[in-house]
């Protein structure tokens, strides 16, 4: 099978966040950066495909030239080669824009099957697998947990909410972005790094593959939200306190 | 003629073993990390190691000196043994008559009685006493070789007692004779070749306790197979006198785990016999269990022991390189460490802006370059709750003694769980990230709460550049213990010495005086170098349950059972571990602290600090 | 353009409660916009949803049927609504955040040129939108700067489905042409994870009991909590070391490591070792005797007081805000 992950490398999870001096993202001086939490779960269940049927896995990433410590880490992981997108301002694309630009790599590659995570850790839309499967014209499933390969194409168990989950079946070529959690994740190993060495990351430049085009969605300004993140004591009696609680998880926590 | 004949024989029967053997050990790979000089220490080590006898007597004195005994009677008895040939060969120069040979043929003869009593009370300690470290099984050989001392001094000493005319003499000279002749060829065959080997093995140790090897090349992972195994390794695998001391006190092997230390080596002496240094077929499987590597705590006490000089903790973590490194090792705790290192700061898997609440919350001051003291706080002191109130607790005796300290903003993990579990790849980013935040912070020098972080940042991260000094808080507030007050009536306080402080660095009497500044101090049983681990060394803290029995407990039960009032902890894994365990104790538990918690409870109320 | 449109969903027959926060934003935003708001449900047999939602202030309901949109599938309904979008050509697309519109929503902009701005949880004057970006550590304003739709969807509780306004509404019907060819996955019949074996690692809501339980005994008061809010039951270690409930629950270094979106640990200390187990938790609720206890340090909500008044009381409680 040939199967191509698309990761993406975000801010490392413990990252200070500060707000740059125009308000308009974070400041990016002095982050850590890592592979994208469901992107490392992809990737996994890739390479276990791979374990299991033979075939090759591709990682492809768009961003600056940072990326390429991701890039590696992924080929350290397993991955036999890597296409590296080089663009400067992914910023200034938006979920279509950056889809744009995988689906103009990924075309050519011709795989059997399209991995990406579910969502980012950074702006977390979680569309860029969906978007991506529509414009490679291919059928999609997302909060993938688990892929099966099958005599007509795949069989894969998706997430539902409150605990339920369905199996879908569907042929291949197809997308899929794959929910945290699905599988445990290898490390990272001394060999690995060795082997990686020799591994080919092809990069190519973004404006090569899909010109520049507006925006259709921008994103004005971030901000730090007010709500405080230390601890909310609830006191009075303990029908009082039970009753602001639920209150607080219902409509402050919304998770009931 | 018959004499030379059988010499010869003798000697061809010596070397068609000794030979492969050594063949086998020169073959193996050579240590890049080795080096003869400074050879003082070496010279210092073999005199008091060898020949002094000194770590054969000192941890197991009886048996020891009986063993000393026997081998001084070795050495006293080389002249002898030549002249022995000689007068063979019609050339003996030791003339009984006259003053040297008189003198010396008496001071033989002196040796060779505690010779005799010496093995024969080891025969008997083997054959009778049977102490279960010796192993189940009973060695004929250790019996053969008895019974041939034993006739070589018996039938020296016999010789006094009979005339030269008579011709008992010629038979004791032939017996004393086919005794040596038997001898020799039976040392490389068993476990005496050791007579031959370890002096060599005690001067050619690595040069450092617990010295991992830096890994060579883009092919070395660490020991997988044959081919890996380097001389050292080799010599030191020939080496075993299958003693059991390593066993003995080894936490693992006394809690019903699979790992035993001896079994590791002799494994590897198995592997080398029946493979040699040239096979690739894995080092585990076969000779030792897989998972016992695994099992190791790296508390230490089996290399301090060891009277032949082995090494056992580079081999341990080699093994474990060799399944880490090349990703063969599947642990899922063991994943879930290496993953929260691989993009997180701590061992904890927790955010670092707890740590930094803490800091806050705590008021720590930040280093800023100028203080004389960054206080490190690691991963137990930044996250845990009980690290927390220890690191508050040092804090306040640190204002107290007007110490300048700053904590640094960023930490990661030393990587000391990554490092014991043989993760080089993670141990070298974790090292070199931390290094470049020392130096860019112009730290000096490090005071800590935690042992495993002196011992990595001050050894470990060596390989990686150069650390500034570090010192434990007990070293810190030894060296004030005049500036901090007494207490008076304080209650008896146990104290249990960390692996990471106590064999591994040998502080042993600053912890105590600072305890002594608190209440009475009382050791354990097991005190000192001998101090039985807590359990959580080796990265095993973060490696979930464990099988047999838990060692946390069975030192907690020892502790307990002084009937001290309070166990008194310098490692912030030793208290975490023993949490628990006393817990169980149930209400009567003696309370658990940090020096740095008995310390500042002794400081005056009214402090501002 | 035709204003904004709001896509029901419908759980159990009947809208979904997320629905209507969908339709409230839908309002909101109109009172922003000062468009009309006009609602859609998708499916095979829609007579009585339609009927439902017919009930509120929204200018129509449009029915969206055709016999391949019986279950969900991301092909039927990205075809089934690019049909209805291309006719009516909305100002405004409004989708509540389920997992069933993240399938196909982002799908079903780009088709007509667009990108979905998602989980959004609130809106102002522009209209600009908020949505959370890393992980909750900020806010973000986004902007619809491109002519022709502009698609959202809205954050489970950020609006109020009780805001909906009542009215009545016109139903219309939209038949899409749909091949079935041009379904291309089959899901099946929904199914819950295996009843055997206690999985926490995926558990959406957790309720922790620790050593403030005191007796094997006194178990039942939190697992009636825990079946009241649909949740289960976890425990520290010393819990499962004395066999109170199976080591399977144990959370903690040494056991299992959970991330859901609602802890509550009940008489639970808070050492290192529990702490490392849960630390991944959105929401964690703590309840103690002791002021002190370190955990109220990791959790978002806390009360101080005696577990056996807090926690029947808070079963209560929990019992009648699901009503």
């Amino acid at each position: 099978m040939k199967i191509i992950v698309a990761i993406k490398q975000v801010p490392e999870r413990d990252a200070q966040v500060r707000i740059e001096a125009a308000g308009k993202w974070i400041e990016e001086a002095g982050l850590q950066w890592a592979l994208n939490e469901s992107d490392a779960y992809a990737l996994e269940e890739a390479l276990q495909l791979k374990e299991k049927h033979g075939g090759e896995v591709v990682v492809v990433s768009a961003g600056p030239e940072r990326v390429g410590s991701t890039i590696r880490e992924s080929l350290a992981k397993g991955a036999d080669r890597a296409i590296h997108i080089d663009s400067a301002d992914l910023g200034n694309r938006d979920a279509l824009g950056v889809a744009r630009l995988l689906a103009a790599a990924v075309k050519p590659e011709n795989p059997d099957l399209v991995l990406t995570g579910l969502q980012s850790d950074d702006l977390g839309l979680g569309q860029t697998g969906v978007i991506l499967a529509e414009l490679l014209g291919l059928p999609h499933a997302s909060l993938i947990l688990h892929v099966e390969k099958t005599e007509s194409g795949l069989t894969v168990k998706r997430e539902l909410e409150e605990g339920w989950f369905q199996t879908v079946e569907l042929p291949t070529p197809a997308v899929l972005t794959i929910q945290s959690g699905g599988n445990k994740l290898r490390y990272a190993t001394l060999m690995g790094i060795k082997k990686a060495k020799t591994k080919e990351v092809r990069v190519v430049a973004a404006s090569e593959l899909a010109p520049d085009s507006a925006p259709v969605v921008v994103l004005e300004r971030v901000a730090i939200p007010t709500k405080q993140k230390s601890t909310q004591m609830l006191g009075g009696s303990a029908k009082e306190a039970a009753a602001a609680l639920v209150e607080k998880l219902k409509f402050e926590a919304r998770v009931l | 003629m018959l004499l030379v004949a059988l010499v010869v024989a003798s000697g061809a029967g010596f070397w068609s073993r000794f030979g492969v053997v050594l063949g086998k050990i020169l073959k193996s790979k050579k240590d890049a990390s080795f080096h003869l000089f400074p050879i003082g220490k070496r010279i210092w080590d073999f005199v008091w190691e060898v020949v002094l006898q000194a770590k054969v007597i000192r941890q197991r004195p009886l048996p020891g000196l009986a063993h000393a005994a026997v081998f001084w009677g070795f050495c006293a008895f080389v002249l002898v043994t030549l002249n022995h040939f000689a007068v063979g060969l019609g050339l003996g120069f030791l003339d009984p008559e006259g003053s040297f040979g008189r003198f010396y043929f008496y001071l033989a003869a002196a040796f060779a009685l505690a010779c005799a009593t010496g093995i024969l009370g080891l025969f008997v300690r083997r054959f009778l006493i049977r102490p279960k470290w010796l192993g189940e099984k009973l060695s004929y050989q250790s019996g053969i070789i008895a019974f041939l001392i034993f006739l070589l001094m018996a039938t020296y000493l016999a010789s006094f007692f009979v005339a030269d005319a008579n011709p008992a003499t010629r038979v004791l000279w032939w017996v004393h004779t086919l005794a040596l002749l038997t001898f020799l060829p039976i040392i490389p065959h068993t476990k005496h070749l050791h007579l031959v080997l370890s002096p060599a093995t005690v001067f050619l140790s690595r040069g450092g306790f617990s010295q991992i090897p830096a890994l060579v090349g883009d092919e070395d992972f660490g020991l997988i197979a044959g081919t890996d195994l380097t001389q050292l390794v080799s010599l030191q695998a020939y080496s075993c006198v299958e003693c059991g001391r390593c066993t003995e006190h080894c936490p693992a092997a006394n809690t019903g785990k699979l790992l035993n230390p001896k079994e590791i080596i002799l494994g590897l002496r198995g592997y080398l016999n029946d493979l040699g240094p040239a096979a690739s077929e894995p080092l585990l499987g076969m000779y030792n269990a897989e998972e016992a590597p695994f099992q190791c705590t790296t508390c230490g006490a089996c290399e301090f022991q060891c009277p032949v000089g082995i090494e056992h903790l580079p081999i341990l973590v080699g093994l474990r390189r060799g399944a880490v490194n090349t990703g063969a090792w599947e642990n899922d705790y063991g994943a879930k460490l290496f993953l929260a290192l691989e993009h997180g700061s701590n061992s904890l898997g927790l955010p670092a802006s707890d740590r930094d609440k803490f800091i806050e919350k705590a008021g720590l001051p930040l280093f800023d370059g100028t203080q004389e003291y960054c206080l490190w706080l690691g991963c137990m002191g930044g996250y845990d709750p009980k690290g927390r109130e220890i690191v508050a607790d040092l804090a306040r005796v640190m204002n107290y003694l007007g110490a300048s300290y700053g904590v640094l903003r960023k930490e990661k993990c030393t990587g000391d769980p990554v490092r014991r579990l043989g993760n080089d790849l993670l141990f070298q980013q974790l090292a070199e990230e931390n290094l470049k935040t020392l130096a860019e912070n112009k730290v000096k020098r490090i005071v800590t709460i935690c042992p495993h972080c002196v011992r990595t940042i001050q050894e470990d991260w060596k390989d990686y550049g150069t650390p500034p000094p570090v010192e434990h808080h007990s070293e810190f507030l030894a060296r004030f213990a005049d500036k901090l007050p007494k207490q008076r009536d304080g209650e008896t306080i146990v104290f249990h010495d960390p692996c990471y402080l106590g064999r591994y660095r040998n502080v042993y009497d600053e912890p105590r005086s600072v305890v002594a500044l608190a209440g009475e101090l009382v050791e354990a049983p097991r005190n000192h170098e001998r101090s039985f681990c807590c359990g959580a060394g080796g990265g095993l803290a973060f490696l979930g349950e464990e099988t047999g029995e838990r060692v946390s407990h069975v030192r907690a039960a020892e502790l307990v059972a002084t009937g001290a009032k309070t166990v008194g902890t310098a490692c912030p894994f030793c208290n975490s571990m023993f949490r628990d365990a006393l817990a169980e104790s149930g209400d009567g538990a003696p309370q658990l602290m940090d020096i740095a918690q008995l310390t500042a409870r002794g400081l005056p109320e009214n402090d501002p600090s | 353009m035709s204003g904004i449109w709001v896509v029901l969903e419908e759980r159990d027959g009947r809208v979904s409660r997320i629905s209507w926060e969908a339709v409230a934003a839908g309002q909101k935003l109109a009172a922003l916009t000062g468009l009309a708001v006009n609602a859609a449900v998708v499916g095979a047999q829609t007579e009585r949803l339609a009927a439902e939602v017919a009930t509120k202030a929204v200018s129509k309901v449009v029915r969206v049927e055709h016999s391949l949109l019986a279950g969900y599938t991301a092909d039927g309904f990205t075809l089934a609504l690019q049909q209805l979008f291309e006719s009516e050509n909305p100002a405004q697309v409004v989708f509540p955040h389920t997992y069933q519109v993240r399938d196909y929503a982002p799908a079903l902009a780009a088709r007509l040129g667009q990108t979905l701005i998602g989980d959004v949880t609130a809106m102002d004057e522009g209209p600009v939108f908020t949505r959370q970006l890393m992980q909750g550590k900020l806010n973000g304003t986004y902007r619809h700067t491109g002519g022709g739709t502009c698609f959202v969807s809205v954050q489970a509780g950020a609006f109020r489905a009780d805001a909906v306004e009542a009215g009545t509404a016109e139903i219309t019907i939209f038949s899409p042409t749909i091949e079935a060819a041009q379904i291309r996955t089959r899901p099946s019949e929904r199914f819950r994870g295996s009843a055997q074996t206690v999985d926490l690692g995926s558990a959406q809501m957790i309720v922790s009991v620790g050593r403030g339980i005191k007796d094997a005994d006194k178990l039942p008061i939190v697992q009636e909590l825990a079946t009241a809010l649909g949740a289960e039951l976890g425990a520290s270690r010393p819990i499962c070391d004395n066999g109170w409930l199976p080591m399977e629950r144990q959370i903690g270094s040494s056991g299992q490591t959970v991330s859901p979106k609602l802890y509550l640990a009940v008489g639970i200390s808070g050492a290192i070792q529990h702490l490392v187990g849960m630390k991944g938790s959105q929401c964690v609720v703590a309840i103690n005797k002791d002021p002190g206890a370190p955990i109220f340090e990791a959790a978002d909500y806390g009360i101080v007081g005696d577990l056996f008044e807090v926690v029947p009381a808070l079963t209560e409680a929990v019992k009648t805000a699901k009503q």
